[in-house]
C-alpha cells in the first residue's frame, strides 16, 4: 500500500479531539479574566509549539539532503507532511501578531506603550520588541520558510515522474534550495523564538534560550514520526521499512534529548553559578512557584529517553518506543508551558495592577496565590497549596487545548501525507534506503 | 601449550567476496575455524553467528563507576574533608559538580572500554601475536580452516570455487 488515505475512524478520531480542542477554548475564554490571559497564553503556547514542530522539520529535510543523507527517504513523505502546517502555522502566529497591534491579549509587556515609555529597559529593547518587527519577522521569515520548502517538497513529486533514479538533475536543484533554506531557517528562526517566546519574560534574556527551544522542537519532531511511522506501519503501510528505519528515528530521540538536556543545563547552570539578579529571576521564578514541573521537566525529558532509549533492542520495540516517544512528546509540550507561563502571568498581574483596578480575575489568583505561598507557610506553619490549575499546572482545558491542536495538526499532516505516494520513486538515495542497515 | 593445529587458510581481495564466501561456507557445512580483516566486515556477525558483542555493557558499568566516583569524590572533598566556599554557593552545590562527573563518566566508560577489549583480544603492549599471514592486517580477508576437520582437497576446491587470490597451510601453536 503506497497511498495513504485517512480512514473514517482516524478522521472521526481527528474531528473528535479538534471540537474537544475548541470546546476547552471556548470554556477558557468565558471563564477566563478581564484579559483572557489563560486563552491567549494557550492559544501562543500550542501555536508556537505545532508550528515549531513545522519548521524543524523543513530544518530536517534541508539538513538531510544537504549531508547527503539516504536513510529517511523512504520515509521523506512524513517529513514533507509536517512542513504542511506551516502555513496553518504562519496564520496562527499572524493571529497573535494583529493581536500586538489591536491589544486584544496582554502576551508581551513590550506591547504597552505606556509601560514602555517609562522602563528604560523595555524602550532600550524597543527597536527589536515592537509589534511591526514581530508581524515583519514573522510574515518574512516563516513566509521564506513555505516557499523554500514547496520548492524542496515540489522538485521531490516531480521526481516520482522523472525517467530514472540515473537523472541527478531534480535532486541537484533541490541540494539549491535546501543550501538557502538551511541557513536561512538556522540564522532566523531565532529570532522568531525571540520574538514569539522569550519575550514574553520582557526584561530577559539568555543566548541560549534559543538552541534550547530548537532542541525541544526536534526531540517533539522525531517522537511525533516515530509515532506516525507506528501508526502507519501498524495499519498496513511502509511494510518497506525496516526495524533499522525506526532503530534511527528512536536515535534522534535520544541524541536530541540529550543535546536538549546539554543546553537546558548550560543554560541553567552559567546562570546559576554567575548569581545576576535580572538572569537569576527566570530560574527563580520557576523553582519557587513551579518546583514540580520544573523538576519533572528535566527528569522525564532527559532520565526516561537515556534510560530506556539507552539499549538497542528498546529502539525498535513499538511498544517501547511509542511509550517514550508520548510521554516525552508531552513533556516537552510542558517544557513550552513552563517557558511562556510564568511570563504572561507576571505581565498580566501588572497590567492588571496598573489601572488601578481591583483584580479578580484567575490569572491575579494565581500570580497572587503563587506569590504569597511562602509567606502563607510562614504564617500557617503549614504547607499552603500554591498550584493553581491552568497557570501553575495545566489543567484539563490546557490538555484539551493542546489535544484539539494535535488534532488539528495531525489532521493536516496526514491530508498532506495522503496526496502523494508514500515511498517516493526515483530518488538517487532510495536504494540505499531501502537496504538501510545498522 | 603442546596445542599444535594445521591450518588451511585463503586469502581474499575484497570485503564482499569474503562475505560471499563465508556464505558460500555456511550453505555447505564446512566449518570455519575464524575468519581475519584488516576493519570491521558490516553484516559479517549474523552470517558467521556470533553472539553480540557485550563491550557496551562493560562501558556502561565503567560510566556508572565514573560517575559514582566523580559526584561521591567531590561530595567528601567539598563537604567533608576540605570545605571551601566558591562565590557564595552551598558546600555541596550539585550543579557545579555536573560537568566533572560527566567528564569522568566518559574517561572512565572510554578509557575502561579500550582496556577491556584489549584484555579480551590479547592485545596490548609488548605482547606479539603470530598472525596466519601479515597482509591480514593490511588489505586481506581471511577464511581459516582447521586442517583436522576439514580435508586439505574440499578447502582447495572450496577457495577455488570462491575465488581465493591464494590459499596456504600454516601450523599454529
Amino acid at each position: 500500500m503506497n497511498q495513504f488515505n485517512i480512514s473514517p475512524g482516524l478522521r472521526t478520531t481527528l474531528f473528535v479531539l479538534m471540537g474537544l480542542g475548541l470546546l476547552s477554548m471556548g470554556i477558557t475564554w468565558f471563564g477566563d479574566d478581564e484579559l483572557h490571559t489563560r486563552f491567549w497564553s494557550n492559544f501562543l503556547h500550542n501555536s508556537v509549539f505545532f508550528t515549531g514542530i513545522a519548521v524543524m522539520a523543513s530544518f530536517f529535510m534541508a539538513a538531510s539532503i544537504l549531508a547527503y543523507a539516504g536513510w529517511y527517504v523512504a520515509f521523506k513523505r512524513v517529513f514533507e507532511a509536517v512542513t504542511a502546517f506551516l502555513p496553518f502555522g504562519l496564520g496562527l502566529m499572524v493571529i497573535l501578531g494583529i493581536g500586538n497591534y489591536m491589544h486584544l491579549h496582554h502576551l508581551y509587556h513590550w506591547t504597552d506603550a505606556a509601560v514602555v515609555a517609562e522602563d528604560p529597559i523595555l524602550k532600550g529593547k524597543a527597536g527589536f520588541l515592537n509589534p511591526n518587527f514581530y508581524m515583519i519577522a514573522t510574515v518574512l521569515f516563516v513566509g521564506i520558510y513555505i516557499f523554500l520548502i514547496n520548492k524542496i517538497k515540489g522538485l521531490s513529486r516531480s521526481e516520482d515522474n522523472a525517467a530514472s533514479d540515473k537523472d541527478f538533475s531534480i535532486h541537484k536543484k533541490q541540494r539549491f534550495f535546501a543550501a538557502i533554506l538551511l541557513p536561512v531557517i538556522g540564522f532566523t528562526s531565532v529570532i522568531l523564538i525571540w520574538q514569539w517566546i522569550m519575550s514574553v519574560d520582557s526584561h530577559w534574556y539568555s543566548t541560549m534560550f534559543a538552541w534550547y527551544c530548537l532542541a525541544s522542537f526536534f526531540v517533539s519532531l522525531m517522537c511525533f514520526v516515530a509515532l506516525t511511522l507506528i501508526y502507519l506501519r501498524g495499519n498496513g503501510y511502509y511494510q518497506n521499512l525496516s526495524q533499522h528505519h525506526m532503530h534511527d528515528v528512536g536515535k534522534f530521540i535520544f541524541a536530541f534529548s540529550i543535546f536538549w538536556t546539554y543546553l537546558w543545563f548550560s543554560q541553567f547552570m552559567l546562570i546559576w553559578y554567575a548569581n545576576v539578579g535580572e538572569e537569576t529571576i527566570y530560574f527563580k521564578e520557576r523553582y519557587d512557584n513551579y518546583p514540580v514541573l520544573f523538576f519533572a521537566n528535566i527528569a522525564v525529558n532527559f532520565v526516561l529517553p537515556f534510560i530506556v532509549l539507552l539499549r538497542n533492542d528498546t529502539k525498535y520495540k513499538t511498544g517501547t518506543l511509542s511509550f517514550v516517544a508520548i510521554i516525552v512528546f508531552l513533556f516537552h509540550w510542558i517544557d513550552y508551558f513552563l517557558m511562556i507561563k510564568p511570563g504572561v502571568l507576571h505581565t498580566a498581574h501588572e497590567v492588571m495592577g496598573h489601572g488601578g483596578e481591583e483584580a479578580h480575575g484567575a490569572a491575579e489568583h494565581g500570580a497572587e496565590a503563587a506569590g504569597h505561598a511562602v509567606e502563607a507557610v510562614a504564617a500557617h506553619g503549614e504547607h499552603a497549596s500554591n498550584i493553581v490549575s491552568g497557570f501553575t499546572i495545566p489543567g484539563l482545558l490546557e490538555l484539551g487545548t493542546m489535544l484539539g491542536f494535535l488534532g488539528l495538526f495531525a489532521f493536516i499532516v496526514l491530508n498532506a501525507l495522503s496526496k502523494a505516494p508514500l515511498t517516493p520513486k526515483n530518488d538517487p538515495y532510495l536504494e540505499e534506503s531501502l537496504h538501510h542497515h545498522v | 601449550m603442546a596445542n599444535h593445529k594445521e591450518v588451511i587458510y585463503g586469502l581474499y581481495n575484497d570485503e564482499t567476496e569474503l562475505l560471499r564466501a563465508v556464505k558460500a561456507a555456511k550453505n555447505q557445512h564446512i566449518e570455519i575455524m575464524d575468519v581475519y580483516s584488516p576493519f570491521p566486515v558490516h553484516g559479517l556477525d549474523p552470517i558467521l553467528g556470533l553472539e553480540e558483542s557485550r563491550l557496551h555493557i562493560a562501558g556502561f558499568v565503567y560510566g556508572m563507576l565514573g560517575t559514582l566516583t566523580a559526584f561521591l569524590g567531590m561530595t567528601w572533598i567539598f563537604t567533608k574533608d576540605w570545605p571551601v566556599i566558591f562565590g557564595g554557593k552551598p558546600y555541596w552545590s550539585v550543579p557545579a559538580f555536573i560537568p566533572i562527573t560527566f567528564e569522568l563518566t566518559v574517561l572512565f566508560a572510554s578509557i575502561g572500554m579500550v582496556v577491556t577489549f584489549y584484555i579480551v583480544s590479547g592485545m596490548g603492549p609488548g605482547i606479539t601475536n603470530n598472525y596466519l599471514d601479515d597482509r591480514i592486517t593490511d588489505d586481506k580477508f581471511c577464511i581459516a580452516f582447521d586442517k583436522s576437520e576439514v580435508s586439505e582437497s574440499d578447502a582447495q576446491a572450496f577457495f577455488q570455487s570462491t575465488g581465493a587470490a591464494e590459499v596456504n597451510v600454516k601450523h599454529i601453536n
